[in-house]
């Protein structure tokens, strides 16, 4: 089969490498500087944002792949966080790696039941029944106290370890994630670039002339959107081992339009767009935070990110859809290679005078 | 080759085939003409498996597919061009061709270019175009790609939605050359068109449909000379 060579592929992996070799070497050189106005600890949000990268890329492909949306990926991430949570605080001699796996593996069989009535019939009736479905799970992760210790939540999770390697620090914890998350992407990759992923993109350009030359396009829907419930399960169980203790307010509806939110401003449709859509709004809250230092006489409501949240992605969600259709990773293409240009021009402006 | 026998399809309480009877003939090129509305798309589509019927039989080479999944139809041997062409417009005219052999998950490279040399062949434009954009081809050529597309995955049986839509009169005339050809190295071809002059000059047999009925059949020739058809369909 014909796949194709030159551009896409070589420039994904050669990209892959970059970044790959980027998050290798970050941690060394991010270390908090003391005194520093912009005191972020980078690795912490680093992880962070490698655990909400997991659920975002499966989002990624459910937007810009199979073009549907989905309101409700809070509910897996929450799904994947309980599941871990409870095995292994039940039975303390639980293996917390099976817990991880075992909280992906519900997130993707209860998306599966989800979808798989929905996504047959044409239209965005997946937005719909996912908007259901975060609520539904927001509620029963307060109301199931005797399970879930409502909304006090569940204490002392045990850190993550595999074959006795134990995951309990920022940079063990960083490197685990981001390992996780390159495999995640290569596999990702490797998926748009194969046969399914050919489908696909077919699928979105124009779904009558995909059905017409075979691609089955129901059973991918629901099969990218179980793929992604999976992926947003797995974040949910590696963020439930990170923080160590989670309550329902971290699976809020404000998450799910969090994660769309990072899709659209990443790229809809762009592996490595989606990516820059997760860096720069993990990173965004912490941000703000120090702005106060900067602007003085800022009233302190405009620094409590979680009080306006929502209005802020919701306005980014609009801009982004109104001028950057295609996210942020393309419009800086587009604003380095226009800025190449009128420096071209400028120089020989300048060369012609001489 | 290809038996329709009183199909009836909806869109929910909508009746948009009553009972709709034709035959296509191995190696004929048969046309479908009428107005918007009638019908011709609908048609189609419940051939492929893109709308299911709720009477009817659809029997292709002895076989009953009616209501099976589009991916199997294709695999049997019926391809579907599209009204309004469907090509993929942000991947390349190769690649367009490659979804076309979709369905032959396992054909090996061999016969892949086997494939992608026979449709360059009939649209030598393509060849020249395989590496750009679909999106970025003049109508004429989309046609061609999408028609080329739909040869992709060797049917028997070309179901073909208006490829004149659109287009100018002298790009029609190619176009319709190129099945005529087809047709001579022995595709069967089931046309939909508007343009009822051009298609039952070109093809053998013929069907007037007229508000999801079938209301005249026969030899392409004759209907050319019906009255009727002269008077509402040739003006």
């Amino acid at each position: 089969m014909a796949r194709r060579k030159g551009i896409v592929e070589t420039h994904s992996y050669r990209t892959f490498l970059i970044v790959a070799a980027f998050i290798f070497i970050l941690p060394i050189w991010a270390r908090p500087i003391p005194g520093e106005a912009l005191h972020m600890d980078i690795v912490n949000l680093m992880v962070l944002t490698g655990i909400y990268a997991c659920a975002v890329l499966g989002l990624n492909l459910l937007l810009g792949y199979a073009g549907q949306i989905s309101l409700g990926h809070a509910a897996f991430f929450g799904i994947g966080a309980y599941t871990t949570a409870i095995l292994c605080t039940r039975f303390t001699w639980f293996p917390t790696w099976l817990g991880v796996i075992l909280g992906a593996s519900l997130a993707g069989a209860i998306g599966w039941l989800v979808g798989k009535p929905v996504l047959r019939l044409k239209g965005n009736y997946l937005a719909m029944a996912t908007l259901g479905l975060g609520e539904i799970a927001f509620i029963l992760f307060s109301q199931l106290k005797g399970l879930t210790g409502g909304t006090v939540g569940m204490l002392n999770i045990p850190p993550l370890s595999i074959f006795g390697l134990k995951f309990d620090t920022d940079i063990k914890f960083y490197y685990l994630v981001w390992a996780i998350v390159l495999v995640i992407m290569l596999l990702t990759i490797n998926l748009v670039l194969s046969r399914v992923g050919r489908g696909l993109r077919a699928l979105h350009s124009s779904e009558v002339a995909a059905d017409a030359m075979g691609v089955n396009t129901g059973s991918y829907r629901v099969k990218v959107f179980v793929w992604s419930a999976v992926l947003a399960g797995l974040g949910g169980a590696l963020f439930a081992h990170f923080q160590l203790y989670i309550n329902p307010e971290s699976f809020t509806f404000a998450l799910s339009i969090l994660f769309v939110t990072m899709v659209v401003v990443g790229g809809m449709g762009d592996i490595w767009g989606g990516l820059v859509g997760v860096v720069a709004l993990t990173f965004l809250p912490s941000i703000i935070q120090v702005f106060p230092e900067w602007i003085p006489g800022i009233p302190e409501s405009l620094t409590n990110f979680s009080n306006y949240a929502l209005v802020l992605y919701g306005l980014l969600l609009i801009i982004f859809m109104i001028f950057l259709p295609k996210g942020l990773s393309y419009g800086m293409e587009r604003g380095v290679a226009a800025g190449r240009r009128s420096a071209k021009l400028l120089l020989d402006r300048i060369r012609a005078h001489d | 080759m290809l038996r329709v026998e009183k199909l009836s399809t909806f869109y929910g309480n909508i009746q948009a085939l009553r009972d709709v009877t034709i035959r296509v003939r191995r190696g004929s090129i048969t046309t479908i003409i009428g107005a918007n509305g009638a019908g011709k798309t609908t048609l189609l589509r419940t051939i492929s498996g893109l709308n299911k019927a709720r009477h009817g039989l659809i029997i292709f080479e002895d076989q009953d597919i009616t209501n099976t999944p589009p991916n199997k139809i294709v695999k049997m041997g019926i391809s579907h061009a599209p009204q309004g062409r469907q090509v993929f417009g942000d991947m390349t005219v190769a690649e367009n061709l490659e979804l076309g052999r979709y369905s032959r998950r396992f054909a090996n490279r061999a016969e892949y270019k086997q494939d992608i040399e026979m449709v360059y062949e009939v649209f030598p434009i393509l060849a020249e175009r395989s590496g750009q954009l679909a999106g970025t081809l003049s109508g004429g050529e989309q046609q061609m790609l999408a028609v080329g597309r739909a040869l992709m995955s060797r049917p028997k049986l070309l179901l073909l939605d208006e490829p004149s839509m659109g287009l100018a009169p002298k790009v029609i005339q190619s176009i319709f050359k190129t099945l005529f050809r087809l047709h001579e190295q022995g595709l069967s071809i089931l046309l939909v068109e508007q343009d009822a002059k051009i298609a039952l000059e070109t093809a053998d047999y013929g069907y007037v449909m007229r508000t999801g009925k079938v209301a005249l059949g026969g030899d392409a020739g004759e209907l050319l000379e019906n009255e009727e058809v002269k008077k509402i369909y040739l003006g």
